[in-house]
């Protein structure tokens, strides 16, 4: 599937999704997460820990477990899709939680195509309602 | 006589509470803060940017929640840090209480200075403070 048929049926999945498919915690409507570094497209050194930045305007950062409005955690996917917007976000090798408060980790990926994306989660590590969430940059390490 | 043992118990028990009232948050000690952008030096036609706060080691945290290794930004602009007291509120320390990460500024022409500040849950600074190193920025 090409990127634009990707970008159809996500969009047909976003007009069509039954509204209870998201998280209980809402979200500001203008809230913006983006991968500050690395850009799409980059090319990176294999076998040399890169920086990652998470960007977030209009919205804050709270650890884990603490309730506040208008916050919450970063969680990093990597060579992933989305997971479902109204279950907590995974934890394994393709999930990366940052529930401290983090707003930048280092990372270290094999040779080859790797996609990058940021999604937010609450308190309870489920995504906002509605669901914040970067666009996803694809890298090569090589 | 028992004037002299109330003296001495009042300085022991002031003596005691002192260091507690006073200990201040401690901080990691490789925790580091900077602007990530703008650059020192850097330009600002129209005086309008976003400053992008990085926190290494450390995690960001809204005020008023007292957890290890954590604490909320401040953004000083064109002003000194005072390391030892609570970090006041006005227009030259912007207090970023919510968890922010990035900031919106407008400045007049000139040039200003831009240094970041961690506060713990009570806008104190940690031990060691915790600060970005202090750029200097022009707006035509």
């Amino acid at each position: 599937m090409d990127k634009r048929m990707y970008q159809l049926v996500a969009a047909a999945v976003l007009l069509f999704a039954d509204p209870a498919l998201a998280g209980p915690t809402e979200a500001p409507h203008d809230a913006y997460l983006y991968i500050g570094w690395p850009n799409d497209g980059q090319v990176l050194p294999a076998g040399k820990p890169f920086r990652v930045w998470f960007g977030l305007r209009n919205m804050g950062v709270a650890p884990k477990d603490v309730k506040f409005p208008n916050t919450g955690h970063h969680h990093l996917l990597i060579d992933t899709e989305l997971p479902p917007a109204d279950e907590g976000i995974p934890s394994d090798r393709k999930h990366l939680h940052f529930g401290s408060g983090e707003t930048e980790t280092m990372v270290e990926l094999p040779p080859g195509r790797h996609t990058l994306q940021l999604l937010m989660g609450d308190d309870k590590h489920i995504p906002h309602n509605p669901p914040v969430s970067s666009r996803k940059v694809t890298i090569t390490i090589r | 006589m028992f004037r002299e043992i109330t003296f001495a118990a009042l300085a022991t028990a002031s003596l005691s509470v002192a260091p507690a009232a006073t200990a201040a948050t401690p901080s990691p000690p490789n925790a580091e803060a900077y602007i990530i952008w703008p650059p020192d030096g850097a330009v600002i036609a129209g005086g309008k940017l976003w400053v992008r706060m990085g926190l290494r080691n450390m995690g960001v945290c809204p005020k008023g929640v007292d957890l290890p290794n954590v604490g909320h930004h401040h953004l000083l602009i064109d002003t000194e840090l005072a390391p030892d007291a609570q970090i006041p509120s006005d227009r030259n320390h912007l207090h970023f209480g919510a968890g922010e990460t990035e900031a919106r500024l407008e400045l007049p022409p000139g040039k200003h200075t831009l240094q970041m500040f961690l506060g713990d849950h009570d806008h104190m600074p940690h031990d060691p403070p915790v600060h970005s190193r202090k750029i200097t920025i022009t707006v035509p």
